[in-house]
């Protein structure tokens, strides 16, 4: 029969911080965020022939865990992986020993800095899971005692719009954010959906006394089923509701016929979105003008050839007008991120 | 007369399995289903299992654990810092070797938190609780380690905190170490489960060619897709409350046990019993 050989990992040395030390990369823990999508596969492969040609230049920062062998990284995941990559190949250094990368090791960050950390991470990752940023970000609220966009912004590098998603996530029940940590993908809600359904719960509230008597948690348990029996087949529907409310503001017959509707679509399980309020919406026609538009303005403007001018005013005020125009297209084109297509899974 | 002795060295040496406790007569039994020429072949075969009784992971969880703690209490980690991480559904094997060191080693009296990685929110206020600590993953057994890392790898997207990372297991195949350690986890456990030693793994010597593939051909007829077990892994470890579905067919046997009777059944290989 064969022996059972125990297997403890090797107890690692005390660092002291601040201590520049040349790593192998068996010594470095990857980022346990994996950001695989974060480089730009071609940047990475300038600086993989940059380093097999002279070394890492610039040392990496790490830290040691408490416990435990590896190091991990603060800054220099490119550099980690490049060396991991030219070492896969089977690269040595110059003294034909493994190929090493100059690490300062530095203390372990504190909760709030580790915090920090994950939020440049979530700043990258579009794809990932809001949830648990909106769930750090409170921590970080309750810790500095702030709720203040502006000083969050600042210190998380979050953008004022994720920060206000966050919060917007933040008003839901606990039992309803756990939904959205559920590790399986096909079970998960997604976070998104908190963020479209809060509007519409907040116009039901205000607007149905049925809705108000069954209580908000009620409302959102409604929907909560509609979306889990593709009754609300994409996230992105919700908008629809809203979008029935905003253009019938100066037709009351229909922003009553609205909201009877809105009612309806809480209290009818069977009831679909598009089937609820497409009716109402007129959406077609408005974007294929605003298509329209866009090519008009595109044409005009290439039409001018302008690439420069010698007036200092004209060009600031050109520059200035662009701007305007840049901006407002941001926010438009943010306004309709998310797919409209149910099969794809929202956020 | 040696085929006998061989059957009942075996009922004794795999005293408690749980999902179908083995009689020297169902070893016997066992054996006599494979052609005369490859019982043999077979009786060498159940010797290479590497069987994990229940003392044994018991010993195993509470001497590896003692190490990790020693380990993080001279880093500076108490009790309290470390959180235990339950890595699959109740009913499982995780949440069953939690228990099992749980109540063995006193964890719960020293102030050691548990968590079930499935309830996120829990793990995440409860890092946020403690800051700075090691969150300590225990199974049963890792085969390809993808399942453990995929469960790892979103716990790893809501860690808050400086932690750092464990894994507690009684046996661990050294495809999964590779895995675990790729994401600076480091294991802990009382047997690391080579290729070399699984009798039917391309990369053992245990068997020459023709006996593997003799042993192959009968595993094939059995499971057509999973002869050598999940991802052709033809591991030999089996722990005693069930096997891993990482072993050849002909130990586990066919489904509900028709036509070929496994000596070591997984508890979804059994037929189901009609409740009266």
């Amino acid at each position: 029969m064969p022996n059972l050989k125990p297997m403890q990992p090797v107890v690692p040395q005390l660092i002291p911080a601040g201590l520049l030390r040349h790593l192998t990369v068996d010594d470095v823990k990857p980022s346990s965020n994996n950001p695989r999508h974060l480089f730009d596969p071609d940047e990475l492969e300038d600086l993989k022939k940059n380093i097999a040609e002279h070394g890492v230049l610039v040392p990496i920062t790490v830290y040691q865990a408490k416990g435990q062998s590896k190091f991990s990284i603060l800054d220099g995941e490119r550099r980690y992986r490049c060396v991991r990559d030219l070492a896969k190949e089977g690269r040595a250094g110059k003294d034909g020993q493994p190929l090493k990368l100059p690490a300062n090791v530095v203390e372990p960050p504190s909760k709030i800095a580790g915090l920090l950390y994950m939020f440049s991470i979530h700043n990258y990752r579009e794809d990932w899971e809001l949830m648990p940023t909106a769930l750090s970000l409170k921590f970080v609220m309750d810790d500095l005692e702030t709720e203040d966009n502006r000083a969050l912004a600042k210190l998380t590098g979050l953008s004022d719009t994720q920060i206000e998603r966050c919060k917007k996530l933040l008003k839901f029940p606990e039992r309803f954010q756990e939904l959205s940590l559920d590790p399986n993908p096909k079970t998960r809600i997604p976070s998104n959906f908190w963020i479209e359904a809060l509007p519409v719960l907040d116009l039901a509230m205000e607007t149905s006394q049925t809705i108000k008597e069954l209580g908000r948690d009620r409302a959102t348990d409604k929907l909560v089923e509609k979306y889990r029996d593709k009754k609300i087949k994409s996230v992105i529907h919700f908008r629809r509701i809203m979008e029935s409310y905003d253009i019938s503001e100066d037709d009351p017959p229909t922003r009553a016929k609205v909201l009877r509707r809105v009612e309806e679509f809480f209290l009818k399980p069977n009831l679909e979105t598009r089937d609820a309020f497409d009716e109402f919406v007129v959406d077609k026609k408005r974007v294929l003008n605003a298509l329209t538009a866009c090519e008009g303005f595109l044409t005009e403007l290439q039409r001018f050839r302008l690439t420069y001018t010698s007036s200092d005013e004209e060009r600031q005020s050109l520059r200035k007008a662009l701007k305007q125009v840049q901006a407002y297209c941001e926010s438009l084109e943010h306004a309709l991120e998310g797919r409209d297509d149910p099969e794809v899974q929202q956020d | 007369m040696m085929g006998i002795i061989h059957s009942f060295r075996a009922a004794l040496r795999f005293k408690g399995y749980k999902p179908k406790p083995l009689t020297w007569l169902a070893a016997k039994r066992w054996v006599m289903q494979f052609d005369k020429k490859d019982r043999k072949l077979a009786e060498h075969l159940l010797d290479s299992v590497i069987y994990i009784s229940e003392s044994r992971t018991r010993e195993i969880l509470i001497d590896q654990n003692a190490a990790l703690m020693r380990r993080l209490l001279n880093a500076g980690l108490k009790p309290k810092q470390l959180i235990y991480v339950q890595v699959h559904d109740a009913g499982s094997s995780s949440p069953v070797m939690l228990n099992l060191l749980r109540d063995a080693a006193g964890l719960e009296r020293m102030g050691c938190r548990f968590v079930d990685a499935h309830d996120s929110m829990r793990l995440i206020k409860t890092m946020n609780e403690v800051g700075e600590g090691a969150l300590i993953y225990v199974d049963d057994f890792l085969g390809t380690g993808n399942q453990f890392c995929a469960e790892r790898d979103f716990v790893a997207t809501t860690i808050i905190g400086t932690f750092s990372e464990f894994v507690l297991a009684p046996s661990i195949c050294e495809e999964a170490i590779y895995e675990i350690s790729k994401r600076g986890v480091e294991a802990f456990t009382g047997h690391v489960h080579s290729k070399a030693e699984r009798p039917l793994h391309a990369n053992s010597s245990l068997f020459d060619n023709e006996e593997k593939e003799r042993l192959e051909l009968v595993c094939k007829g059995i499971n057509k897709n999973g002869a050598l077990g999940y991802k052709g892994l033809a591991t030999m470890v089996v722990l005693y409350r069930n096997a891993p579905n990482t072993i050849p067919a002909v130990l586990r046997g066919s489904l509900n046990q028709t036509p070929f009777k496994g000596i070591f059944p997984r508890t979804t290989d059994l037929p189901i019993q009609k409740v009266v």
